[in-house]
């Protein structure tokens, strides 16, 4: 996926991983993110719907995440090794959807595979696209744990920057005057 | 009856328009650090050069740290005051600006709808607006999440016209 963004196809599918879900690490979450009785107290959550402790959806998406940008890096050492110049990876400006559909319990492993369904250039940001995802993660036994609509920045390689843009760049590095730029802008 | 959730707020007992302040928290360069190393270790939020060259500008927490923390904040409020019975998802979630060192983050979540589930009498879905700012003002992050909540009489008939 640190492929530059003319280089992702729609289409292109990542599988990120799995993942098991301890009680401990399910626990240690929720009591610092979610602490509500049936992601912290096993004996209490028995009287919940869920039967017993289950992972707070948002630690479930947490770790996907963490998956997400490991299968980044390792795509970047697997183009830096075929001697290839990597692309630029950005920060999210957020996710359209997420749907958490089931519970995730001590002991069950989850994977989760990306596949890009969009792209388009920032209006926003020059020099940037858009990346339009789909997230899913699934149980051992077939279920969809939750799925994400998720949207990422990413650096375009043939990028050429209009004239104007250029020289008002080369305008704000002068001292003075590019402080006043900077400050209206 | 649920023992846990009893003497709590139950569906019946929530209104739209409600508001929620959630509090404040205030995100320190080791929260942001240790957060990113575990869950996000993208450069722009482990190491302060890095941050700056990047599109954030200085070091900036995990947009999912920024959720996870104002999550703590509305279930310190809100979730464990009523009888939640977990969260459905959330749509439209919007990190408007990146949370910097030493921001201070806090909000509001609003009760946007409420309705009955068709297929689980006892449960009600609420809908919260969530509307998160920095020290300034500023939004930070806005989002709609969907929780479930208990119902203290699920006997009583799903209103008419009302949709699951």
């Amino acid at each position: 996926m640190t492929r530059w963004f003319e280089d992702i196809e729609i289409g292109d599918l990542f599988p990120l991983g799995a993942h098991e879900f301890t009680e401990a690490e399910i626990i240690r979450f929720g009591q610092l993110y979610d602490p509500q009785y049936f992601h912290v107290d096993p004996e209490a959550a028995k009287f919940s719907h869920f039967g017993g402790l289950v992972a707070s959806g948002w630690h479930t998406v947490t770790v996907g995440h963490r998956h997400m940008v490991d299968a980044l890096f390792a795509e970047e050492y697997r183009l830096r090794s075929l001697g290839r110049e990597p692309g630029v990876s950005g920060p999210s400006p957020g996710v359209n959807k997420m749907e958490f559909k089931a519970p995730v319990r001590p002991g069950d492993s989850v994977t989760y595979t990306l596949t890009v369904t969009g792209k388009r250039p920032s209006n926003s940001i020059p020099g940037w696209g858009l990346l339009f995802n789909n997230l899913e993660a699934v149980n051992q036994r077939g279920e969809l744990v939750y799925h994400a609509e998720l949207v990422g920045f990413s650096k375009l390689r043939d990028y050429k920057m209009p004239l104007r843009l250029r020289l008002l760049m080369a305008l704000t590095r002068l001292p003075v005057l590019g402080k006043l730029l900077t400050r209206n802008g | 009856m649920n023992p846990v959730t009893q003497e709590r707020r139950h569906y019946e007992d929530l209104a739209i328009g409600d508001v929620i302040d959630i509090g404040t928290t205030t995100v320190s360069k080791e929260m942001i650090i240790s957060f990113a190393r575990e869950f996000d270790p993208f450069p722009f939020h482990l190491d302060e050069d890095a941050a700056k060259a990047s599109l954030l500008g200085g070091l900036a927490a995990s947009g999912w740290q920024t959720a996870a923390l104002s999550l703590r904040m509305l279930g310190d409020s809100f979730l464990n005051t009523i009888a939640s019975m977990g969260g459905l998802g959330f749509s439209d979630l919007k990190w408007k600006k990146p949370v910097m060192v030493g921001d201070t983050i806090g909000g509001s979540a609003t009760i946007a709808s409420l309705r009955r589930s068709r297929h689980h009498p006892e449960r009600g879905i609420i809908t919260l607006d969530f509307d998160v700012r920095n020290q300034a003002g500023e939004p930070v992050m806005t989002m709609r999440l969907a929780n479930l909540v208990e119902l203290r009489d699920p006997s009583v008939p799903l209103v008419e016209g009302e949709t699951p």
